[in-house]
Parts: structure tokens; sequence; C-alpha cells
């Protein structure tokens, strides 16, 4: 190995090498920051919605003078909810299934006690950004009040409620911030009042908060089951909708609302192309980075097509006294596969000194950010490195075998 | 078999181009030409790095066209040894590491063995040197060391002594035969006129 090496290394162009050397770095690094940059910003905007996950639009319908005067109905019937779920850019459409009966809470601390009426909604679990409780409440309405009263109703809020709570009441009338591992450990009680007056005493627990729904939610089997027990003879038309879309900025989302008199909640559609925005950016670099990193391995691959062509001969030389293809190819081989596997534990080490400075700017911006997974970062880098030496690989040992 | 430039001509008065012939292991042969009548290119084809002629070509009954490069490499380590007209050396190298890169290959020979010959035909004080600035005939040596550093049936020996004194020739023959038949095998000794006086049981003149 030592004779034959000191034989091919003869035309190994230092120049060449550190060219693509560099340009694979620079390929490599800006592949894997935009992944990673990616994965540590996108919670800040979309919460716990996953990466690859879709954004959801809220929609409902406008209210207009004339409708409240008119008493024109604000729900959606059947036939607009199949209508939407046949648009494109609508990949599930859920209901929201609001309660026919009446919900007061309230809250009793130290003697003080405090309430309010209040409503239910529920939508299918698939939609919600929170994990239920496994619970069935069927059986919840034959038995007796009495036997029901220490039940509890698990209950999502939006993550913004607390926000509003915290950054704005409590900050301005001294009271504590509550944190939502505090704000779950308060039992409230709940009670629901359904046709003819038939009155049922629970208990209501704060289980979670979302980001992407802005109600006061329970679980919809629960919904289904209490609007049958306790409002029988009502049908409960939805008045709100729940749209996972691919990308929010579609125009036709905007048309389609638009003709059928729809609006949107602002939030979520700003969110989501905010999200959506930084999808296709993030997307963009990442595709630059890659196009970098083609070019580099063109450079590569040309320099050692150089580098066999120029040492022909000897590489036939040493075919014809026996070497084997494999074993004349396998000192270039080691060569590509080296610089690759150089190149990425480089734009490893970097790509962590960068993410540590990026990373001191966004906690200054948003303090609650959790940083994103490197899994995706490192296995991505891998499957590069292996797919480029893979292809080093063949590639250096056809071209000696062209020399046969 | 003929090789394909040559398929024009019709003054062939070849003993071995269009003919059948039958080498064998445990004889020496001498193939005596002119310049020009395709010796080099018997030797390519024989070793398998030229395949541009008509006619079979076989070892051992099997047709050497359908061989694949991995047999060919099998071939060339362990039954086919080539002392190459234009050597084929590596002149980046010394003389010993132009032997070593082959032994290494095929540890066939002890290093005693290989400074034996090298003492024997004269180049043990340019071991060391590196191959470019040695003399054709100090190459020609060199190369025959290589050549006998693996184990094989027929030794397809190229013009091997033409830049070499009867003297060298005669010790270089020596050392051939000798090596060959340890082995019971074939040498192949091609030659335009000035060739090793060794005792060939036939010659063909091609």
């Amino acid at each position: 190995m030592r004779l034959i090496w000191k034989l091919l290394r003869k035309h190994v162009s230092v120049g060449q090498l550190a060219g693509f050397f560099l340009a694979n770095l620079l390929g490599m690094l800006i592949v894997l920051l935009s992944l990673q940059f990616y994965e540590d910003v996108i919670p800040a905007f979309s919460g716990n919605d996953g990466v690859m996950k879709n954004t959801y639009i809220i929609l409902s319908k406008r209210i207009a003078a004339v409708s409240t005067i008119s008493g024109e109905a604000q729900t959606f019937s059947e036939t607009d909810i199949s209508e939407l779920r046949r648009q494109p850019f609508a990949r599930r459409v859920g209901a929201f299934t609001a309660s026919q009966y009446e919900v007061y809470a309230s809250l009793s601390m130290g003697g003080i006690g405090f309430g309010t009426d209040m409503f239910f909604e529920s939508v299918a679990d698939e939609f919600v950004d929170v994990q239920w409780p496994q619970r069935n409440y069927d059986d919840l309405w034959a038995q007796s009040p009495s036997a029901t009263a220490a039940t509890e109703i698990p209950i999502i809020l939006p993550r913004t409620y607390l926000a509003l709570y915290n950054f704005g009441f409590a900050q301005t009338k001294n009271l504590p911030k509550l944190s939502e591992g505090i704000v779950s450990m308060i039992a409230m009680d709940v009670r629901l009042t359904g046709e003819g007056g038939s009155v049922r005493n629970l208990k209501g627990r704060v289980v979670g908060f979302s980001t992407r729904l802005n109600t006061v939610l329970v679980p919809q089997q629960f919904m289904q089951s209490a609007n049958a027990a306790l409002a029988p003879h009502a049908t409960a038309e939805p008045t709100r909708l729940i749209v996972e879309v691919e990308n929010p900025a579609n125009d036709a989302i905007a048309d389609y609302m638009q003709k059928h008199g729809y609006e949107l909640e602002d939030n979520s559609l700003e969110a989501g192309r905010a999200t959506y925005f930084l999808k296709v950016v993030a997307a963009l670099v990442m595709a630059i980075g890659l196009l970098i990193s083609a070019l580099s391995f063109y450079i590569l691959m040309l320099s050692v097509y150089l580098l066999v062509q120029k040492n022909a001969e000897k590489l036939q030389n040493l075919l014809l006294i026996g070497y084997s293809a494999a074993r004349v190819a396998l000192p270039y081989q080691l060569l590509t596969v080296g610089l690759n596997a150089l190149v990425l534990l480089l734009s490893l080490a970097l790509l962590g000194w960068l993410r540590g400075l990026y990373l001191q700017r966004l906690w200054e911006m948003f303090p609650t950010l959790v940083e994103g997974s490197l899994v995706p970062a490192l296995v991505l880098g891998l499957a590069l490195f292996l797919l480029v030496s893979l292809l080093n690989i063949i590639a250096i040992r056809r071209k000696i075998n062209n020399l046969q | 078999m003929l090789p394909e430039v040559f398929a024009q001509r019709t003054d062939n008065t070849s003993e071995l181009w269009l003919q059948e012939v039958t080498f064998e292991r445990g004889h020496l042969y001498l193939i005596e030409a002119a310049s020009g009548t395709g010796k080099s290119s018997l030797c390519a084809y024989l070793t398998g790095y030229r395949n541009d002629y008509s006619g079979t070509i076989s070892f051992d009954q099997q047709d050497i066209s359908g061989l694949k490069h991995a047999e060919w490499t099998s071939l060339r380590q362990h039954s086919l040894s080539h002392m190459f007209q234009e050597l084929r050396l590596f002149p980046e190298l010394t003389a010993w590491e132009n032997v070593e890169i082959k032994n290494q290959l095929t540890r066939h020979k002890s290093n005693a063995e290989i400074e034996r010959w090298f003492a024997a035909l004269g180049i043990a004080e340019k071991r060391n040197t590196k191959l470019a600035h040695m003399s054709f005939g100090q190459q020609q040596r060199v190369a025959l060391i290589r050549a006998l550093c693996q184990p094989f049936d027929f030794l397809l020996a190229d013009e091997p002594v033409s830049h070499l004194d009867q003297e060298n020739s005669r010790i270089m023959g020596e050392i051939m035969t000798e090596e060959a038949r340890r082995q019971g095998a074939a040498v192949i000794v091609t030659s335009i006129g000035h060739h090793m006086p060794l005792s060939y049981e036939k010659t063909y003149r091609l």
C-alpha cells in the first residue's frame, strides 16, 4: 500500500482538492445550517406543530348587520362543509361543535369565590395540538348527579388567555403570575344546565394550552354525549370550521372565502403565513447549499478523473503486473472518502458554533423557545456524506476499470 | 489467429499467424521475428491487454476472449508472468521497490532470494537507486527479477536481452530456466536477432 501510494500520489493536485474541500464545506454548511435553523426557529411560529405538519386556518361566517336583523343562519350547513372539503387547498376539514346547554364555571379559593357564564366547544381530536386524557363519557349521564359530582372534565384553554392574564392582568394588578403547571392544578366547579332545567355538577380541570385553537375546548366525545343527554332536541350546526391547508398563502383560499362570505381568524393565517414563508426560505437556502455541494462534487470528480488520466500508464502497469482494479482504486477512494469525512466533521463543528451564536439571539427574542433537535441535521449530513462517498467510490472504480 | 491489422496481407509466411500453435508447460520456446511482424502484439494478446485479433486463443481449452477482469488479475498473479519489451517499470521507485511492489502482492520470494538475484546479475549496488537513473540494460535485469517474483506456468520474455552483453544474457538465461524448471513451467522468449543462448526446443519464425 505504501509503494502504491508513493506511485499514485504523483499528480495529486493540492489546489484542486483544496478547492473542492472549501466548496463542499460551504455547501454542506449551508445545507445543515438552513435545516438546523429551521428546526430551531419553527417552534417559535407554530407552537407544538411538528415541522412537516401543515398549517391550520379557522373560519366562520361573516356577521353582517343585515344577517343580524334578518336572522340568517351564521352556521355552516352540511353542503357548505362538503363543498369546502372538495377544494384542492383543503386537506382536512373539521367542525367545531358548540355546547347546547348552559355552562357556569366557578372557582373558590380561600373562602373567596367567583364564577362566570361560559361556553364549551369541541373539535375532532386530530385537530387538537394537546393530548386529551383517554376516557369515555357515555356512562356519565346514566348515573345520578350526586355520583358524578367529582368527575373531572378535561379542558384546554388558548395559550393566549394565559399570556393575557400573566402579561396584562397580573402585571398591572401585582398578582402572581401563573405557570401552565399551576393552572392545571386548580380544579373548578362546572355546572351544566340543559333542556327543562336539568342540572349536572362536574369538576373541570385545565389539561393544556393550545396555540392553534382559540376557544375553550372539551373532548369531542364528551361534548357529543353531553349534548345528547342535556339537549336531546337541539341540533348543533357548527359556527366555526378548522381547515388544514398546505399553503395558507394560497390565493385560492382568500378567493374562496371572499366568494362565500367566510371570515378567517387572522391570527392563524398570519402565523401560518410566517411559518410558510420560513419554510420556503429555508428550502430555498437549502437548495442553494445542495447546488454548491453538487458543484463541489463535480470539481472533485473532475480532479480525480484528471488524476487517473495523468497516472493512466502507472495504473495500467499495476494492473498488468497483477494488481486488481479494486486494489488500485483504493488509494483514490480513500482519499476522496477521507476528504468527505473531514468536510462532514468540520461542517458539523462549524454548525455547532454558529448555532450557539444565533440561539443566543433567539433566546433574547423568545425566552420560552425550546431549541430544536440536532438529529435531523446529523442524519442529513451523514446521508449526504454517504451518498457522495458512494458515488465517488463507484465513479473511481469505473474509471479504473476502463483502463483495462 | 491473426492480428486484425494483418488481415489485408496476402504474403503470409509466418509459422505462427494463421497456424494452429500449442505451447505446453515444461518447454522452452523461441519466437524469432523481424521488426513489425506482430511480436509484441502476440505478447499483448496472450496477457490480455489487447484483443484486436481474429481467431482463437485458449488456455486449457478455455477461450480467453471471455475472461473477466478478475480472472485476468488472477492469471497475472498466479499463472502468467510477462517480462515486457518496454519493461513497464516505475521510474520513480528504486530498483528494489520495483521488485518489492510485485512481491508484496504475491509473497512468492524471500528478500534473501531477491538479493541473490540482484548480486548474480551484477546490480546489487544499484538496489536503492531510482530506476530513472539506471541504464536500460540494468532496468532489463530488474524487470526479469520482478517477473520471477510470482508463481507461473508460462514466462513470456519479450526481447529480454536486447541491451545486455553475452555474459549477462547467459546469467539471465540460467536464472530464468532454473526458475521455470523448478515450477515445471514453460518459457517463451522472443527475439529480433540477438537472443539468449539457450537450448530451445522449438523455434517459430513470425
